[in-house]
């Protein structure tokens, strides 16, 4: 991409950009912090929400690249060339508004950085058993595993740098949503005159406050998960859905202390 | 009347100014004293230098050029920045300056403009975004065609507070998304060459907003909405309204208390639905 | 046709008008201007524009009674038919204005809303805000950017004009200017200049006007052969906020919502202005003017401030020229409510709380009535001929004035909210004319000329400037020469005027010109080089400043701005009813007889060292002039006096009742 195509394309690029922000980006984190915060019901409650997403099957694969990480690789890549196009002066203009604009481009180089170092962490973008073989493991990579879901996210969760690291992750990834669900009203035109987007501030931010806590109580909800009980209930879970044919049987996506020290029943 | 730390009457200030011989030559500081009166402002402490171009440490120099006109903050003329912050030199008062910073008042040019010669800057490419933008009423010709439009009390007091705007690029000045362009003139180049140069890289680059809200100024008008559309089409074009980042500093920093950030948000409302009439053939 | 342009030098009001209308006309412009057009002193205009309306039409106004105001305030020192003519414009011009979009308030109705202004009875005046001069000029300046768009306007912003191309025949040519950041200096050949740079208030040091109102470009065109009228007419507005580099204005509305202008008694009483009770303070316009109080007339105002300070010493400060304007008996709301704007220049320039602290007040120099002499063709019915190349044309053919930089319209003293109309009436008028003499070009075009004629200008020009350049740098600062020449003229020339001073004020002139053509340059760079246009600029100050004086020591009257109390007419002082008829029979002889011999404009032409004045008579065939009386004691008998000589006189007048000034 030459830069006459972004000084061409300047309008759509950007609108594109803002967009991608809400839609699917934002949404996608709202939903999945939703999700992940019905590990606060139990771990029956999570796995099966995990049951639900994974029972796409093949098709997941193809969900998670176009509706969630190429948009989040395109909205990171823009918002890289745009962030470093900004002259920050909030020495000299010590204005809230001003404040927030710079915090908004801090907290997207950490919400990628985080999304970045998560998505490895747990999920591993690459689910082939080999990889995982030579790879992830060595690593410490690619922890999560669907249907021990609960157990598997909790494990990953335990060490106080990571809850911490994640804790700040995803209050940046609130923060960058909410104060850009605000600003991204001014663009198109939503909120308008100043009482409107001081209005339209105060409700993008409670949102924000909203999303925070239910991430956070996420958070704490793996990090209070009974890792060995967790496990036992999520093979019981997983031995009868096999049995009764709601999911095949896929040891893949299951933690490996199962599949090499407990015996297949069918 | 102000007083140093220890209560007495002070007798001169420092007064510290960033200089810059010509374009393209490196920047330097210089101070000086400067002998205080009751009502200073900062053009007359300009002046007093002029008339006495002498550094704290006695040596001779140059006055220091610097722009002025109206000297009543309604002709823009004399934006710098001051103790960090732009505004009109005129308005800032030295009491005050000296109450806010007593060490010594800073002098700088405005950062987004090239500069000239010390504290005179070529703001060319805040007009030439008015050009942009089509900044006028297209009316028929200046023959005696009748009265103007009819229009509301509302909406006057709403064009009111835009049409106030004196282009002196305080908003510009404090905007992150704003940045310096300068255009060095290439040797041999002829004035035409040169100007059409120096436009087409203005035209790229982000026109600021001043020049948003004059385009909502006019697509506002009873006349002037009739070519809404091709102001709508300069706003979108490259540099367009669409690099606003939202930081909000150009209304905090207008000395006209003009909303911009209103001006910026109706524009994008506008492109908005331009662009999806344009898309959809609504 | 294609290959013709014009040179406009000058962007505000005037400037720009004319620039538009020669753009429709199909005229290139080359539009010169020391600051950026936008940046004019126009935008400082705050009250109104003047037009007879169909609201003020209903209440008995007309076209006529605009025009018979505008040369009863000018106490018929101005030509009656240029005036005749823009009045009668008048309501065109600001429909023209009203269509490019100028934010006028408005009524209810949508109808642009109008303020009655000082010198007449009708709400005539149309405004915006508090700002109506940067509005209209913001109209001017997008139309104007509209033709540049087109090509059809090349601008010359931070260029300086140094004076017209003239031919050996007398004609001008073409402009030289220089161009204030490369200080590089070129011809540009034109078929006309016209001449629109405002007025000369930097000759006055501290002024209402801004910084680029040095009367330069007026100046080098009186160097140049053009004769300059009315020199010695300045308004001085009787407030405004002094500071150390500008004289704000103070609007009079101040006065208006129930300002009290005071002094204290004791000379510079140390004390608060609060805390001095009422028995230590003198409200001398009160005392002096029981009937109308603070708000006396413009001029009698300004006197009286003028007088207090001067020759009683009753200064509110020792070093600085300055009475109380307070406000602090009017609670804050209603203040906010009526004055707000106008308050809030004071607290930001004066960081004062005006509510709180009385303001501090003094006259300041605002405006010159007199300017560049220029002719008009008259028409037969008292008007101008539309599209006459003589309109506007200064004593140098095809070098126009136009604007406040020529003498027409406002004789000796002008009307608020009449100059913004003056200026872009003037504008509008002029390009139709300019159109026509491009057409009948005698000596063929600028394109025609031998092109040595531009050569040898610039040639010149180029000379002057290096010289300046290689002065001594320890002579005199021009800076300083500057303060003594604001000081010298401020002090002689402005408010009251007295022979002797006006006598010694003129040598001084002279002596401070000599020391000016010897001053040193303390920047001797040739690049943005501001000490050497600032020079120059002060050089072309001393002649101005010798016609203002000079003018001013011969006129020997009172008239208008122009006020000599040892020629002023005291008032009826008898109570007995035959000596004062007798004392009114007197007065009127007096005043036909001082008629006969000063109701003529001054005429400077450039003589070198010294001007050259002359006489010229004033067309005064369509409102005969009468007492202005406002004020005076007995003024009723003198009134009933006049009238009954005017009708056995069996002449024809228009106006049989002079119209009383109210401010």
């Amino acid at each position: 991409m030459s830069e006459s195509f972004f000084v061409k394309h300047d309008f759509l690029l950007r609108r594109l950009h803002s967009l991608s922000g809400l839609v699917p980006v934002g949404a996608y984190m709202v939903v999945h912090l939703l999700a992940n915060a019905s590990i606060l019901n139990g771990v029956d409650a999570f796995q099966n929400v995990v049951y639900v997403i994974h029972s796409l099957g093949n098709a997941l694969w193809i969900v998670e690249w176009v509706f969630i990480f190429i948009p989040i690789l395109f909205h990171a890549a823009l918002g890289f060339v745009f962030m470093f196009q900004a002259r920050h002066n909030t020495q000299r203009y010590p204005y809230v508004s001003n404040f927030r604009y710079r915090l908004q481009r801090i907290t997207g180089m950490i919400a990628f950085v985080f999304i970045l170092w998560h998505v490895l962490h747990l999920n591993g973008l690459i689910h082939a058993e080999w990889f995982r073989a030579t790879i992830a493991d060595g690593l410490g990579i690619a922890q999560f595993r669907p249907y021990n879901a609960a157990s598997t996210a909790a494990e990953a969760l335990q060490s106080p740098w990571v809850v911490g690291l994640y804790a700040l992750g995803l209050l940046a990834c609130v923060y960058h949503f909410a104060n850009g669900l605000w600003t991204m009203g001014i663009t198109w035109g939503v909120w308008i005159t100043p009482r409107a987007q001081a209005w339209a501030s105060r409700v993008c931010m409670g949102l924000g406050g909203l999303v925070a806590a239910i991430g956070l109580c996420a958070l704490i909800g793996f990090w209070r998960v009974d890792i060995e009980r967790a496990r036992e209930r999520e093979l019981e879970m997983y031995r009868q859905r096999v049995a009764d044919g709601s999911i095949l049987e896929n040891p893949h996506k299951l933690s490996r202390p199962v599949e090499a020290g407990e015996p297949r029943s069918h | 009347m102000i007083t140093d730390a220890y209560g007495s009457t002070i007798q001169s200030f420092r007064v510290r100014v960033l200089r810059q011989d010509c374009p393209g030559a490196s920047p330097y500081w210089q101070s000086f004293d400067v002998e205080y009166e009751s009502d200073m402002n900062v053009i007359s402490v300009l002046q007093r230098i002029a008339a006495k171009p002498r550094t704290r440490d006695g040596r001779e120099t140059t006055p220091i050029a610097w722009d002025c006109g109206c000297l009543e903050e309604v002709c823009g003329a004399c934006t710098m920045v001051i103790n960090g912050r732009v505004r009109q030199s005129c308005s800032a008062l030295v009491d005050k300056l000296l109450a806010e910073h007593p060490q010594e008042i800073v002098l700088e040019p405005m950062s987004k403009f090239p500069v000239v010669r010390d504290l005179m800057v070529d703001r060319g490419r805040v007009f030439r975004a008015l050009q942009k933008v089509k900044a006028w009423v297209p009316v028929d010709g200046y023959f005696d065609l009748g009265p103007g439009p009819r229009q509301s009390r509302a909406q006057q007091e709403v064009a009111y507070p835009l049409s106030e705007c004196m282009s002196c690029g305080c908003c510009l000045e404090a905007c992150p998304q704003y940045t310096k362009v300068e255009v060095p003139r290439a040797t041999n180049e002829t004035d035409e060459s040169y100007q059409q140069r120096l436009h087409g890289t203005y035209d790229q680059s982000f026109i600021g907003a001043h020049a948003i809200s004059q385009a909502m100024l006019f697509n506002a008008h009873p006349v002037g909405r009739w070519n809404a559309g091709e102001r709508l089409e300069a706003l979108t074009a490259p540099g367009g309204v669409q690099v606003c980042g939202n930081a909000q500093n150009c209304v905090a920093v207008c000395p006209k208390n003009i909303p911009l950030t209103t001006s910026i948000a109706q524009a994008g409302r506008a492109v908005t639905l331009h662009k999806l009439r344009q898309l959809f053939g609504w | 046709m294609s290959k013709q342009r014009v040179v406009v030098v000058g962007g505000g009001l005037a400037g720009l008008a004319c620039t538009m209308k020669l753009c429709e006309l199909g005229i290139p412009v080359d539009l010169i201007s020391l600051v950026p057009v936008k940046r004019s002193h126009s935008v400082c205009a705050q009250g109104g524009i003047n037009s007879c309306n169909d609201l003020t039409r209903q209440a008995g106004d007309s076209e006529w009674k605009h025009f018979d105001d505008t040369v009863y305030g000018g106490d018929f020192l101005q030509h009656q038919p240029p005036v005749k003519e823009m009045c009668f414009w008048a309501p065109r011009v600001i429909d023209l204005m009203d269509r490019l979009g100028v934010t006028f308030n408005r009524t209810l109705e949508g109808n642009i809303d109008r303020r009655r202004f000082g010198g007449t009875l009708y709400k005539r005046t149309a405004f915006a805000g508090a700002t109506t001069g940067q509005q209209l000029l913001y109209a001017l300046d997008e139309q104007v950017r509209r033709w540049e768009s087109d090509g059809r306007v090349a601008k010359y912003e931070y260029w300086d004009f140094l004076g017209p191309v003239v031919d050996e025949g007398g004609v001008c040519r073409g402009a030289v200017a220089q161009n204030l950041a490369s200080m590089e200096i070129r011809a540009f050949p034109a078929d006309a200049v016209v001449i629109a740079s405002g007025g000369p208030g930097l000759i006055f040091g501290r002024s209402t006007m801004s910084m680029m109102c040095n009367g330069s470009a007026a100046s080098r065109c009186y160097q140049a052969g053009a004769s300059y009228g009315n020199a010695e007419f300045i308004q001085v507005h009787p407030t405004a906020i002094p500071g150390a580099d500008k004289l704000r204005l103070m609007s009079e509305s101040a006065r208006g919502e129930g300002g009290r202008v005071w002094v204290p008694r004791t000379p510079q009483d140390p004390r608060a202005p609060r805390q001095i009770p009422e028995a230590e303070r003198y409200y001398f316009l009160e005392a002096r003017y029981p009937k109308y109080g603070n708000l006396v007339p413009r001029d009698i105002a300004t006197r009286e401030i003028f007088d207090i300070c001067v020759n009683e010493g009753l200064s509110v400060e020792a070093d600085r020229l300055c009475v109380y304007l307070d406000l602090t008996h009017i609670p804050k709301t209603e203040l906010d409510r009526k004055l707000g704007g106008i308050l809030d220049i004071y607290r930001k320039f004066q960081g004062v709380e005006p509510s709180e602290v009385p303001m501090k007040i003094f006259p300041a120099v605002h405006y010159s009535m007199g300017g560049l002499w220029a002719a008009y063709d008259r028409s037969a019915d008292g008007g101008l001929i539309p599209g006459s190349p003589l309109n506007h044309q200064t004593s140098i053919p095809n070098l126009y004035a136009i604007g406040e930089c020529d003498y027409h319209y406002h004789g000796a003293n002008r009307l608020g909210a009449n100059s913004l109309l003056s200026c872009i009436f003037s504008g509008l008028f002029v390009a139709p004319g300019i159109h026509s003499r491009l057409g009948s070009l005698s000596g063929g075009t600028a394109s025609d000329q031998n092109q040595s004629l531009y050569a040898a200008a610039v040639q010149y020009h180029r000379e002057q400037h290096s010289a300046l350049l290689q002065r001594p740098a320890n002579g005199d600062n021009p800076y300083q020469i500057h303060r003594e020449l604001g000081d010298v003229m401020t002090k002689a020339a402005t408010v009251v005027r007295r022979n002797d001073q006006l006598a010694t004020a003129y040598e001084q002139v002279c002596s401070l010109r000599v020391r000016a053509q010897q001053c040193g340059l303390s920047d001797s760079g040739n690049w943005t080089n501001q000490n050497v246009v600032f020079t120059k600029a002060l050089l072309d100050m001393f002649p101005l400043a010798q016609a203002i004086v000079r003018g001013a020591l011969q006129r020997d009257e009172c008239r208008g701005a122009h006020f000599k109390p040892d020629f002023s007419f005291p008032g009826i002082a008898a109570s007995e009813p035959m000596e004062r008829r007798r004392e009114a029979e007197a007065w009127c002889d007096r005043f036909e007889a001082n008629n006969a011999r000063w109701l003529k404009s001054t005429i400077a032409t450039y003589g070198g060292e010294h001007p050259r004045l002359s006489y010229e008579d004033v067309d005064t065939s369509l409102i005969p002039p009468r007492p202005r009386l406002y004020g005076l004691v007995g003024a009723e008998i003198i009134e009933q006096v006049w009238n009954e000589r005017q009708q056995l006189g069996g002449r024809e007048r228009k106006m049989a009742q002079p119209a009383a000034v109210t401010s």
